[in-house]
């Protein structure tokens, strides 16, 4: 069954298309990365599936509800860590922790065990009780991280999670990804780095808004090594996204001409 | 309770305690909230005095008579003027000019003799007309002087033909400090009730933690009010500030009932932190949050209120806009239970205009406040 459905989703923005029809699926306890440079729709996927925002087109569904009509249950099946900073910069770590327990309602024994656990996997049991402001852009992320995952959602939304992250803390937070994918727990996050792609077990590139390529990234990798495109022995996502990138805006120029 | 009644409440205490947070981390809350109100109730409340005292006036005695000087004494045995040198008409004028004296009393010569003979007798009163409430403030206490002089020597003419006695209810003194206190409360609670809620939602927004908060289970309401209550909190701690001082610094008294006036505080106030809000929601911006918030709060609580002007003597038009306006409901709900006394059956109009407001606003700030980014 599929934690996540995104199905025909289309926004615009004024006269510009955030999303154009972007239909793709997550199976359950499964980490999937949504792929693409910057303005290629993520973040507005991302907040179509967290219900953020409107849609013109096409139903968002998560943990198998549709996301416009489920409110607070949908909801409480999922975690956000947002692209942007969203925590309170003038609350300290574990002040922080405890609104966002709160606002889940959870009880009092279970946010001491759970926050205690995110602590200490995330190690910033040490700075519990520094502001958030005076936090480095990693430990920032992680406790963002923390913060969406007290309520134990059944799906967590990551919008460019590793996006000015030092290289130590970055390999961190895949580690810790996989560890709650391991539990059980569906993962989706952005990213416009290609590289990360072969950290997901499934992929997809999106476009302007379009779904251009989907699947496992073994897979992709070696039917991009089998096919005329590829011009390299040992092709990277890189490569093969920046390739399928350029057939794209080939195909749209065709189709403007 | 219900679980969804019990997570509702637990909602709102979370998003109450986190604010509480805030406001104790954040100067600039406690300072538009506590010292503020403070700072501008002592600057009003003695700055927008209309009490004049010890006028600087200049008697210029043509006649060095007995009764003229009784005339005299009796000008300055009241604690109204102050004497200031001056021999004749000519030199009480420039005295006048130059801004020495505000007004100049002239006995001609022949006064007293003209008082003995049982005739009239006219005393000429010069004044400074170039402050029109001044001047019209000089001669009715004059008036009341030379008629009450008048009354006792017998022979002024424009004597009374029926002794009337004035009596001022509620503040005899005529004192404008007891008019304007009640006033200037309402005014600073509105501007910082208003200034304290704008901020808050928009700043959500600027740090991006709506985001956050949109994400998870918590309601619009349960939003709006974890914010409104302890902002209603503090609101109350200056209404209690700004009473106090208006008993103690300016000896105010309080005839009614001191329970009414915290309700009615309590009504005006949900209203004031719900028109922050509301302007909050629509801003999405501190910036403009605090400037649409000032601009809505300051204009039509100072000059629709009924502070500073009575609200019969404005324009038909204006008479109706004050209609909306919570102030003009504090107002007139404070000076009748701190003036004339009296509980809920005197001010019930008023509470219940207030609360009216209360309501539409927070229900407008609620709806208004969409559940999505864009």
């Amino acid at each position: 069954m599929n934690a996540i459905e995104a199905q025909e989703l289309t926004r615009d923005f004024g006269a510009t298309r955030a999303l154009d029809g972007l239909s793709f699926a997550v199976p359950r306890g499964q980490l999937f990365g949504l792929v693409g440079a910057d303005g290629a729709g993520k973040t507005t996927a991302i907040r179509a599936l967290a219900g953020l925002i409107a849609l013109d087109g096409g139903r968002a569904l998560v943990a198998g509800r549709d996301v416009a009509s489920g409110g607070s249950l949908v909801r409480e099946s999922l975690g956000l860590v947002p692209q942007q900073s969203s925590l309170y910069p003038d609350l300290s770590v574990a002040e922080n922790l405890r609104f966002f327990a709160r606002l889940f309602c959870l009880p009092k024994q279970d946010f001491r065990e759970r926050s205690a656990r995110l602590l200490g996997i995330t190690r910033l049991e040490p700075f519990a009780g520094r502001r958030a402001d005076a936090l480095s852009g990693g430990m920032y992320k992680k406790l963002a991280l923390a913060c969406a995952l007290l309520h134990r959602p059944e799906v967590l939304l990551l919008d460019e999670p590793t996006v000015g992250v030092d290289p130590v803390s970055r390999r961190e937070l895949w580690a810790l990804l996989h560890e709650f994918v391991a539990e059980g727990m569906t993962v989706l996050l952005s990213t416009p780095y290609m590289d990360e792609a072969e950290r997901c077990h499934r992929v997809a590139l999106v476009h302007e808004g379009r779904l251009l390529l989907e699947g496992e990234p073994g897979a992709l990798l070696d039917d991009f090594a089998r096919s005329p495109a590829c011009r390299q022995t040992a092709p990277s996502f890189e490569t093969l996204f920046l390739a399928r990138l350029e057939q794209a805006d080939r195909e749209r120029e065709r189709g403007d001409a | 309770m219900t679980s969804r009644q019990g997570r509702f409440l637990r909602r709102v205490a979370a998003m109450a305690a986190k604010e509480v947070l805030h406001i104790r981390r954040d100067p600039r809350t406690l300072y538009i909230a506590l010292a503020l109100p403070v700072i501008m109730l002592l600057l009003l409340g003695f700055g927008l005095s209309f009490d004049i005292e010890r006028i600087p006036l200049v008697v210029a005695d043509g006649d060095r008579s007995a009764a003229s000087r009784e005339l005299a004494r009796a000008v300055f045995g009241s604690r109204d003027f102050a004497a200031v040198a001056g021999s004749d008409a000519r030199a009480a004028q420039t005295e006048l000019r130059r801004g020495q004296a505000m007004a100049a009393l002239v006995i001609p010569a022949g006064f007293a003799r003209e008082l003995d003979a049982g005739r009239d007798s006219p005393v000429q009163l010069l004044v400074d007309g170039s402050d029109g409430n001044t001047a019209r403030q000089i001669m009715g206490k004059i008036d009341a002087i030379l008629r009450a002089h008048g009354g006792s020597r017998a022979g002024f003419a424009d004597s009374p033909p029926l002794a009337v006695k004035v009596s001022t209810l509620w503040n005899p003194a005529s004192r404008s400090a007891l008019f304007m206190v009640p006033g200037v409360a309402a005014y600073l609670l509105a501007i910082a009730a208003v200034l304290l809620t704008a901020l808050t939602i928009a700043a959500e927004w600027e740090r991006g933690s709506m985001e956050q908060l949109f994400a998870s289970p918590v309601g619009r309401l349960e939003i709006v009010l974890g914010k409104l209550l302890p902002y209603l909190a503090l609101g109350m701690l200056q209404l209690l500030l700004v009473i106090s001082l208006g008993t103690t610094v300016f000896d105010v008294p309080i005839h009614g009932s001191l329970p009414m006036i915290f309700v009615a505080g309590l009504l005006f106030l949900t209203g004031m932190l719900g028109q922050g809000l509301l302007v909050s929601v629509l801003a999405r911006n501190q910036l403009v949050a605090t400037q649409a918030g000032a601009l809505s709060s300051l204009v039509p609580s100072l000059l629709l209120s009924g502070m500073l002007v009575p609200i019969e003597n404005m324009p038909w038009i204006l008479q109706a806009l004050t209609v909306v306006v919570p102030a003009r409901y504090l107002v007139h709900a404070l000076r009748t239970l701190m003036l004339k006394g009296g509980g809920f059956q005197v001010i019930a109009l008023d509470l219940l205009a207030l609360l009216a407001f209360a309501v539409v606003i927070l229900a407008l700030a609620t709806l208004r406040f969409k559940r999505r980014l864009a």
